[in-house]
């Protein structure tokens, strides 16, 4: 039964994935990302693990979707009809790199260690249950509280084996917060330059009557009233 | 660090359990979905909207719906019909599917947030360990529908409304998270009947100076995340017709208009379970809760009889109090909504889980509830709450004092010189 369901959720997956390489219109393929990260969530519901699925819809598809969306709209075309065409040019290298990250995530997997007392994971396709209180091992009490705790589990995991990574991560988002900051407060500065009398190239030329009105202010489009 | 640990001195009901997917689960499963998915849930939202346009008459000194049944009662049901028998126009440059799939989209974000809520002792359709998170994502799903509906409508209007209620509902859904972080600290789970049952044991989580800001909070940054008034931005009709609905006929409007009444539904029953105790009636007390033992339905029948009426209560008074907020205040100014989510709700539930911790600590922590801790710990943390509250006021007012009136406000900056502008702005 739950490999049957991971059978049907791993196609829809594969197939909303394609969808999103192939897609003409970018709104579309942001939206057939979106269906493939709910697949994803519904696979880390099949492995028992609610708490990263909820975390999934939360984060890829409460947050990433949505701003993914809000680049569409404020760089390219508002609704989204360029053809999302590669360039030749790039096709190869981006095979590479996709065939790249395939071999490191079969050669991880294959290589993944297994807990203490039990047989190579890749080897089962049973999983024991957490039900039973008496005579299960200490792997299963541990599987037990983390299906049944698991944002602390998550919680203790990142502050103790996983801290680097976790900093690290936190680091680069900041990073990328400040840099993002960095680019869009530029364009601030602006009214405060002009006022000073300068006039920036890219605005005059919007403007109708650029030298005659010194002291047109934010909105540049419109002539001030005389 | 040691927790008070979960399911210990808890009775019978209270201690988490597997599921199994057995015949019973699945009967109760499908029960829920026939009987609270598509019975009363819709039903309640008919009446709400019934009631809301009731209770906005009286404000307005007028009568409402009244010719369709006695009060006006069969309203709704006229309504339902006269949505579902119009014509379903799609615009001929709309993107079909897309269209289609919107208001779907948007009516199961409403749907699935109910379905973690402890209504009374077992009648929560589903416990899980994480609720609250899932909750949370669940919701977080409808930014996305409201999204598509304006972009795939082709109607500046449509997509000025989308545009507008993406970056409400991304902004005030920052403070609404965090202000649900200190409820998650007190009680030690995401697990929403865990959470009902420590509220039994340590009070009304909303009766603690925390508790109660971040309660404030909560109800702001709900009402905004449902798009009422004065939040109403995305769908202001003397702006932008209808906002991201514009285009939208039928029942395909209709299933907006009970998405908007599910979520206001919703979140009045999420604030009545993570604050008000549920459906205890008396704070400190385990008032119908306790009454339950373990070999007699019949306790357990009354209890839950009695626990449904309250929380429906508190969750009717939720909803008349934002019906009274729609029908007395006016739309908020798009830039001052995005300064009070982002210059005061979150500094300020931010600094409340701080204190948040210093309530854990000299009351909760203990492991039990006595009234000296209490006492002690309200003292100590109201003043914080009160001394947080005025400074994030007070470094706004100085922020703002530093920038002449108008001076962020274009249309009035035309007709200043520029000189006076370029010193405001410094």
């Amino acid at each position: 039964m739950v490999q049957f369901l991971f059978l049907v959720i791993a196609a829809l997956g594969l197939l909303t994935a394609l969808g999103t390489v192939l897609a003409r219109n970018l709104v579309h393929a942001a939206l057939f990302l979106v269906a493939f990260f709910f697949t994803i969530a519904c696979q880390f519901v099949l492995l028992e693990a609610e708490f990263l699925a909820a975390l999934q819809v939360l984060v890829y598809i409460g947050a990433v979707a949505i701003i993914l969306m809000f680049g569409i709209m404020l760089t390219r075309n508002i609704q989204g009809d360029d053809t999302t065409i590669v360039s030749a040019a790039w096709k190869i290298p981006a095979l590479a790199a996709g065939l790249f990250v395939f071999g490191i995530l079969v050669f991880g997997i294959n290589n993944a260690v297994a807990p203490a007392g039990h047989s190579p994971w890749s080897e089962s396709n049973m999983r024991p249950s957490i039900a039973t209180d008496a005579g299960s091992s200490k792997a299963t009490a541990v599987r037990r509280e983390a299906v049944n705790n698991m944002a602390r589990t998550v919680g203790n995991e990142l502050m103790t084996r996983y801290v680097v990574g976790f900093e690290v991560a936190g680091l680069l988002l900041t990073v990328a917060l400040v840099g993002a900051i960095a680019l869009a407060h530029r364009e601030e500065a602006e009214p405060d330059a002009r006022s000073r009398g300068e006039q920036p190239a890219r605005r005059a030329s919007a403007s109708p009557q650029p030298q005659a009105a010194g002291p047109s202010l934010v909105s540049s489009g419109t002539s001030p009233p005389r | 660090m040691t927790w008070y640990p979960l399911g210990a001195g808890l009775p019978f009901w209270a201690q988490q359990q597997l599921v199994e997917l057995d015949t019973t689960t699945v009967i109760r499963w499908v029960l829920w979905l026939l009987v609270g998915f598509f019975g009363i849930f819709p039903g309640i939202v008919a009446y709400m909207v019934w009631l809301e346009r009731k209770v906005a008459a009286r404000f307005q000194d007028r009568i409402g719906p009244n010719r369709v049944g006695p009060l006006g009662l069969l309203q709704p049901i006229a309504d339902a019909i006269k949505l579902i028998i119009k014509e379903d126009l799609v615009p001929r440059s709309a993107d079909r599917w897309v269209h289609l799939a919107a208001p779907v989209l948007v009516l199961v974000s409403a749907f699935l947030v109910m379905a973690v809520i402890p209504f009374a002792v077992g009648l929560a359709p589903v416990d899980l360990p994480s609720g609250l998170v899932y909750l949370i994502a669940v919701s977080s799903i409808s930014p996305l529908g409201i999204f598509l509906a304006g972009w795939s409508s082709r109607n500046k209007y449509s997509l000025l409304g989308a545009m507008r209620a993406v970056a409400q509902l991304v902004s005030y859904e920052v403070p609404q998270v965090l202000s649900t972080v200190p409820i998650v600290l007190w009680a030690g789970s995401l697990s929403l009947v865990t959470i009902f049952n420590r509220q039994l044991d340590f009070g009304w989580f909303v009766l603690s100076p925390p508790g109660f800001l971040a309660f404030v909070i909560l109800l702001i940054a709900n009402t905004a995340e449902v798009n009422r008034t004065p939040f109403d931005l995305p769908e202001a009709e003397s702006e932008i017709i209808a906002g991201y609905h514009t285009e939208y006929s039928s029942m395909r409007f209709g299933l907006f208009f009970l998405a908007e009444y599910l979520s206001v539904f919703a979140v009045s029953c999420l604030a009545t379970a993570l604050f008000l105790g549920g459906g205890t009636p008396i704070p400190f007390v385990g008032f119908p809760a306790s009454l339950i033992s373990e070999d007699s339905t019949l306790s357990l029948v009354l209890a839950d009889l009695i626990m449904v009426g309250v929380f429906l209560f508190k969750v009717l008074t939720f909803i008349f109090v934002m019906f009274w907020v729609r029908a007395t205040l006016p739309r908020i100014r798009v830039d001052r909504l995005m300064n009070f989510a982002w210059k005061y709700l979150v500094p300020l539930s931010i600094i409340n889980i701080l204190i948040a911790g210093v309530w854990y600590e000299m009351v909760i922590r203990p492991g039990y509830l006595t009234f000296w801790n209490w006492v002690w710990g309200f003292a100590v943390t109201a003043l914080l709450v009160v001394l947080t509250v005025y400074l994030v006021f007070l470094v706004n007012r100085k922020a703002r004092a530093r920038v002449a009136l108008g001076s962020e406000w274009p249309s009035l900056g035309q007709v200043r010189t520029g000189a006076t502008i370029g010193q405001a702005a410094r």
